[in-house]
This record gives structure tokens, C-alpha cells and sequence, in this order.
């Protein structure tokens, strides 16, 4: 053998050991744990998932095939899972909506010309980052949510939100008493076509003109949407939607929190613009304001969502910590079940596999979404 | 000019430039002073700090047994000590500013004595120490270079004192500045292995190593301390170790995955020129990556990896999960408590400025250090 040969034995049969020692880590970590659960007397098995749960979940609705119903304790451990994952998915949309746009907010007010707004929102983010997630989480719960106002005592804001112990109650739209199904499907159809008109370069006159004779339709036929404002009846709340307190704290805790690392992204994406490109509009004779409309914002928006993306997968796991709020988030929930049928470990397989999902969804969304704003840029 | 007109043009340019910019200074202006109005009041008249005073024993030390209370002194002063060193390692004072601070401290915690307020006269004492280590660092060069290993005996030490009441009656602020301290030490070796895996010759290790940080950094970390926790008993049935221990080890393995990535980016901006000289001169690549890039990689990334221990001790009140007593959780027992009352708020401004000026200390000092690494010195 020549020394090139010895040489490239020498490589393979390194490779072979190194993934030899990390099969053979993996086996006998699994060993290692299959012999202590023996010991405890069980096996490593998914059937729990299969039986009945036992226990009721305070929120959060069960997809079934014939539509959403709430929890109930006579369903499986399985269903308790996705109840809870839902919850975590449905927490984690809201607050990176809010977040998104009160992070961006704030990242355009560091940045002011106003030295009053650039030194508040510079104090807001800086006591934002420097202290722990989760005592802002139970502050936000035990202290703000938890202190106010009894339903009875709850007063109502701009006519239809109330903010009271019980939970915050907001407007919803509902379908009207006997309303067509034609106005409806002529609403619906507005609004799709409205937003194709917003999305769609080439056509947008004539699908606007479609939104609107669409909407002329349905008006024509009897509007079919009302606003059902949420109102105190007896000890309880009629119409609106309602958000739990736990739901409500660990939302604005979660947003609020991950505002502030978006307004360091935006701060960040802002400042590395040339300032030619503002002198530039200036020599056109924009104002500030049009200069950071058309110039600045698009050109931000362009390089900071992978960095947002970072920020939304940190608040999706973030979620997990709901369990110190009380709130029926996916870990929550894991933890009733494996206290209810002692199956921790496969539990905890589960979750894992569940975070991670969600974790890459989350990221091969921004990454699309980012490469059509690259293409839709021009950029390559 | 006059300094009255300089301020007045500063506050009609910065303040009051166009007409949207006086309405939203005006609402700020007059929101702020309603806030610290409401807020001063609050603070001085309203709030009853006693809530605070009389627990501050929970608050630092969570459920330490009272009768061995000298013992998390005697660490904190040993804590103080070190800190002080460190801080004089990389923020230099002028000597008459450190041992003023130094005679004042030992002053007021001897007056502090002669008063009878003992729990005072301890913590100025331990100023005292933090300021005596800050001048000694300045004056010494030798101290300067012997803080690592001050820091380990240290540690250990503080260990060996604490131990004999069991680790689970570690608690409150004490405890979550030890986890910390550890959790950031081990995670290091941890995720420079990691990083140097990441970039091997081998793709198997290159793989094994990408997966391992992409996996752990897609994780709650509340998730891998509960999994640990729970493994553990499983691996070890005789001995699983106490809540602590596991909690550690579940810290490390996660944070591991985040210093790899800051030691990687390290790694990424040594000149491959320094290591085609290195192997030139007939260095073995074990010798090239130990001696050559590694040490130069970490000066990079010191101000990340103090960052990180930042995120590590704003990250410790999880610990709740496997039901340990750090600072957070001390609070909530302290407002539980019945006789706290109606003093949520107090407590919660308490830990709210207490987290701070914890993050201040320690930004303050990845500042410093990022400064004397821009300048060139060790």
C-alpha cells in the first residue's frame, strides 16, 4: 500500500470509529434507561396515549371531525396532547403578530430624532432585556392580571373590551340572525379579492373593482356580520371572545418581551443604511417622514426577517414556561399526563418531537417568506 | 451665547423640531411626570419596605437553615472577594478611588456594628472585600493573573461550606449566582469541543456536532432540564444526584450549544494564514488548534460568552420546574406568605431591581472587557 492509501484507510477507519462511539453512546444510554424503567417495574410503550386522560384542561378546544368541541376528561391522553399543543401554537401566533409589530414600533422610536422618545423606548428595551422572562411573566399574571377589577366592578372600554379577573373580553364578528349564504360567500369573497388586489401587481385594478362589487352584493342582500360586543350577564359574560388570564398574561409577557429584541434588530437594520441614502433623499427634497416611508422601511424589511425568525422560534419555546402561569400550553399539559399515568419519559419524546416541529416550521416559514421578499425586491 | 439659549436651541431641535414632535414630547413630558410623580410617591410615602427587609434572610438564601446562617455569609464575602478581583482585572480604578471605597466600607460596617445592626455591618464588610480585591487586582499584577485559578478555589470552597446543610436547602440569590457561575464555566469546554466538532475533518463528527447544537438550540431549555431530571434516576437508580446537580447538568448541555456557536464564529475569524504558519513551523493540528487558535478564538468571543452568562443567570428561576428555591421562587414564597399581605408590588420592584443591577454588573463587565480587548491587552 502506498502512503496515500495507508493515509485513506487511516480517515475511514477514524469516520467508523466516530460514529461507532456515537450509535454505540446512543445504544447503551438506551439500555441504561430501559434497564431503570425495568427496575421501576414498566416498559417503554405509546399505548397511553390511546387511554382515557381523566382530567379536564381549563382551555382550549379539541379538533375533531365534526368541528372544534372543548376537553373533556373522558378523552385520551393523545387528544390531551394536541389540546395542549394547539394552545401553545395558537399563544405563539398572537404574541409574534403583537410582538412584531410593538417591536417594530419601539425599534423606530430608538431611533427618533425626538431625544425624549429615543431615551424612553432606550430604557424600556434595556429593562426588557436585562430582566428574567418569567419573573415579567408572573409579574404580568400575579400582579397585573390577577389585580384587576372583578367581573362585577369591570368597567367597559371603547364600548366593548372588558379587562377584569375573569379574563379580557373583546368584540368578535359573528354571522347575523338569518343571513343569506350568498351575502356571506359575498364577503368572504371581498375580502380574498381585496387581498389578491394588495398582493398582486398586474391585475389590481380590476380585482379591486371585483372586492368592491362583491361587497356592494352582500350590502345589497343584508349585510350578514355583526359585531357581538361581549357584555357582564349575571356572573358571567354574553358575546365577544374571551381570553383566559393566563392566556392574556402570557401573551403580553411573551410580546412584550420579544418586542424588545425586534426593536434591537429594526435599531440595528436602520442604522447600517448608508447615510448617503438619506442625504440622497434629502437632495430630492423628501421629508424625513416619506424618506423613512419609500427608502428606509423597505430596505429594512429586506434583511431582517431572518433575524426575526431567531426571535420567533425563541418565542415559540418560550411558550413552555406558561406551566409557572398556569396556562394549558403543550408542556403543561405533558406534565398532568405524566403524572396521570406515570409515562414521563415517552411523554417527554413526544413533546420534544412536537417543539422541534414547530421550531422548523417556524423557521421554513421566515425562510420562504423571505425569499419571496428577495424576489419580490428584485435582489438575488 | 449663554447656556440658557444652547439649551433652549438644543430642546427646539431635539425636542420640539416640527409640530408632530412637540405634541408627542409634550404627551412624554407630561406622562413621565405623572409617572415619577405617582412612582416617588409610591416608593416614599406608600409602600411598606418592611415586607422586603423582613425576609431579605428568604430572599438570599431561600430555606438555608437560620443556625448555620455564617456559613452563606462566609460565601458571600469569599463571592465578594473574587468578584472584586475580577473586576479589578478588567476595569482598572484610580487607587485613591478603591481605597477610599475600601475605608469607607470598613467605616460603615464598623459603625454599623457598634449600632447593633449585624446583618448591615456583614454586608459592608463584604464591600469591604469586593473593594479590597478591586484594589488589590489594580495594584498586583500577579493577582491579576492568578483570578482564574482564585476563582476554582473559590468555588470550591463555597461548596465545601454550604454543603453540610445537603444541597437542597441551597436557595435564593446565593444559589442562583453559583448555578450560574458553574453553569457558565462547564458549558464552556463543553461547547468548544462542540465548535472544533462542528468544523472537523470528519463529516460523521461534523454532522454529529450539527445536529447535537440544531437540535438543542430548537428546545426549550425548561424541556431539557425537566428531561434530564427525570433521566437521571433512570441511569442512576442508586444514586440519581441531587436536584442541583441534575439541574447543571441539564443547564450545561444546553448552553453548550450557544457557546458553540459564539466559539464557532470565534473560530471563523482566525486568519487561515495563522494556521498555514503554525503548521509550516511543524505543529501538529492537535498543536495548532490548542496553542495557536483556540486561545486567540476565545479572546474574540469573550464579550459573547459574558453575555451568555448573563442569559444563564436570567434563565435560572426555571429551575422552579424541578422544584429548586432560587431568587425568583424565594420571592414567591415570600408573597404567598400571609403576612406579606398586600405587598406584591413592593416585592416584585425588589426582584425587578435586584435582576437589574445584576445585569448591569455583568454587562458592565462584558463592556470592560470588550474595551480591553479592542485596545489589545490580556
Amino acid at each position: 500500500m502506498t502512503d496515500r492509501q495507508l493515509a485513506r484507510a487511516a480517515y475511514l477507519c477514524k469516520q467508523a470509529l466516530i460514529v461507532a462511539m456515537a450509535v454505540g453512546s446512543v445504544v447503551w444510554l438506551a439500555v441504561l434507561v430501559r434497564a431503570g424503567l425495568l427496575r421501576n417495574g414498566i416498559g417503554f410503550d405509546m399505548r397511553f396515549l390511546w387511554s382515557v386522560a381523566n382530567f379536564d384542561i381549563s382551555e382550549g378546544s379539541l379538533p375533531t371531525l365534526a368541528g372544534l368541541r372543548p376537553f373533556s376528561s373522558t378523552d385520551t391522553n393523545g387528544q390531551a396532547l394536541l389540546v395542549g399543543f394547539i394552545n401553545t401554537v395558537k399563544v405563539s401566533v398572537l404574541a409574534i403578530a403583537a410582538s412584531t409589530v410593538f417591536g417594530v414600533l419601539l425599534g423606530v422610536a430608538r431611533v427618533s430624532r425626538n431625544w425624549l422618545v429615543k431615551q424612553l423606548s432606550f430604557g424600556l428595551v434595556e429593562f426588557l432585556r436585562n430582566t428574567p422572562l418569567l419573573i415579567q411573566l408572573v409579574f404580568w399574571y400575579f400582579a397585573v392580571a390577577l389585580k384587576l377589577p372583578g367581573l362585577s366592578d369591570a368597567s367597559v372600554w371603547l364600548g366593548g373590551v372588558i379587562l377584569s379577573q375573569q379574563g379580557v373580553f373583546v368584540p368578535s364578528v359573528v354571522a347575523a340572525n338569518g343571513a343569506s349564504l350568498v351575502a356571506i360567500w359575498a364577503v368572504l369573497g371581498a375580502v380574498v379579492l381585496a387581498a389578491a388586489a394588495a398582493s398582486h401587481r398586474g391585475h389590481r385594478l380590476a380585482l379591486l373593482v371585483a372586492a368592491v362589487l362583491a361587497l356592494g352584493t352582500s350590502v345589497a342582500l343584508g349585510f350578514p356580520f355583526r359585531l357581538s360586543a361581549p357584555h357582564i350577564e349575571g356572573l358571567g359574560v354574553a358575546g365577544g371572545i374571551g381570553l383566559t388570564p393566563e392566556f392574556g398574561a402570557l401573551m403580553v409577557g411573551l410580546s412584550v418581551y420579544t418586542a424588545a429584541f425586534i426593536a434591537e434588530i429594526v435599531r440595528g437594520a436602520i442604522l447600517a443604511l448608508p447615510k448617503g441614502q438619506w442625504e440622497a433623499a434629502a437632495a430630492l427634497g423628501m421629508s424625513r417622514r416619506a424618506t423613512f416611508i419609500d427608502v428606509v422601511v423597505p430596505q429594512v424589511f429586506r434583511v431582517v426577517l431572518p433575524a426575526f425568525g431567531n426571535q420567533y422560534i425563541s418565542l415559540a419555546k418560550s411558550t413552555s414556561l406558561g406551566i409557572a402561569i398556569g396556562f394549558s400550553d403543550l408542556f403543561n399539559v405533558y406534565g398532568t399526563v405524566a403524572n396521570q399515568s406515570g409515562r414521563s419519559l415517552e411523554g417527554v419524546i413526544i413533546v420534544m418531537l412536537a417543539y422541534l416541529f414547530l421550531s422548523w416550521i417556524i423557521s421554513a416559514l421566515v425562510n420562504m417568506a423571505n425569499g419571496r421578499l428577495l424576489k419580490a425586491g428584485g435582489a438575488k | 451665547m449663554t447656556s440658557n439659549f444652547i439649551a433652549l436651541r438644543w430642546a427646539k431641535r431635539n425636542l420640539f423640531g416640527s409640530f408632530s414632535d412637540s405634541t408627542l414630547s409634550l404627551i412624554c413630558i407630561v406622562g413621565c411626570l405623572w409617572l415619577l410623580g405617582s412612582l416617588s410617591h409610591w416608593t416614599f410615602t406608600t409602600a411598606q419596605w418592611s415586607a422586603v427587609s423582613d425576609n431579605i434572610r428568604v430572599f438570599m438564601v431561600g430555606t438555608y437553615p437560620s443556625d448555620l446562617m455564617w456559613r452563606p455569609w462566609a460565601s458571600a464575602a469569599l463571592l465578594s472577594l473574587l468578584s472584586g478581583l475580577s473586576m479589578g482585572s478588567i476595569a482598572s480604578a484610580p487607587r485613591v478611588l478603591t481605597l477610599t471605597l475600601l475605608g469607607a466600607t470598613i467605616v460603615g460596617a464598623l459603625a454599623a456594628y457598634a449600632s447593633g445592626n449585624i446583618s448591615w455591618s456583614l454586608s459592608l464588610a463584604c464591600a469591604a472585600l469586593a473593594s479590597l480585591g478591586w484594589a488589590a487586582a489594580g495594584a498586583w499584577r500577579s493577582v491579576r493573573k492568578g483570578s482564574a485559578i482564585a476563582w476554582a478555589v473559590g468555588i470550591a470552597s463555597i461548596a465545601w461550606l454550604l454543603a453540610p446543610a445537603g444541597m437542597e436547602r441551597w436557595g435564593g440569590l446565593l444559589m442562583s449566582v453559583l448555578f450560574t457561575l458553574l453553569a457558565s464555566v462547564l458549558s464552556v469546554p463543553l461547547g468548544v469541543a462542540l465548535a472544533f466538532g462542528r468544523r472537523s475533518r470528519y463529516p460523521s463528527a461534523r454532522l454529529l456536532c450539527s445536529a447535537y447544537i440544531e437540535i438543542m438550540r430548537s428546545l426549550p431549555l425548561i424541556l431539557v432540564v425537566y428531561c434530564i431530571w427525570i433521566v437521571m434516576p433512570l441511569l442512576m437508580p442508586s444514586n440519581p444526584g441531587p436536584d442541583l446537580a441534575r439541574g447543571l447538568i441539564g443547564f450545561t448541555l444546553f448552553f453548550a450549544a450557544y457557546v458553540a456557536e459564539y466559539v464557532r464564529s470565534g473560530l471563523q475569524s482566525i486568519p487561515r494564514g495563522q494556521v498555514e504558519a503554525a503548521q509550516s513551523l511543524g505543529l501538529t493540528p492537535g498543536q495548532v488548534n490548542r496553542d495557536i487558535v483556540l486561545p486567540q478564538a476565545i479572546r474574540v468571543v469573550m464579550p459573547a460568552l459574558v453575555g451568555n452568562v448573563l442569559d444563564i443567570f436570567n434563565t435560572v428561576p426555571l429551575l422552579f420546574i424541578i422544584g429548586m428555591t432560587d431568587f425568583l421562587r424565594a420571592g414567591q414564597m415570600v408573597l404567598v406568605n400571609p403576612q406579606s399581605g398586600n405587598t406584591t408590588y413592593e416585592i416584585y420592584a425588589f426582584m425587578f431591581a435586584v435582576y437589574l443591577a445584576m445585569a448591569s454588573l455583568i454587562t458592565y463587565g462584558a463592556r470592560r472587557l470588550e474595551a480591553r480587548m479592542a485596545a489589545g491587552r490580556t
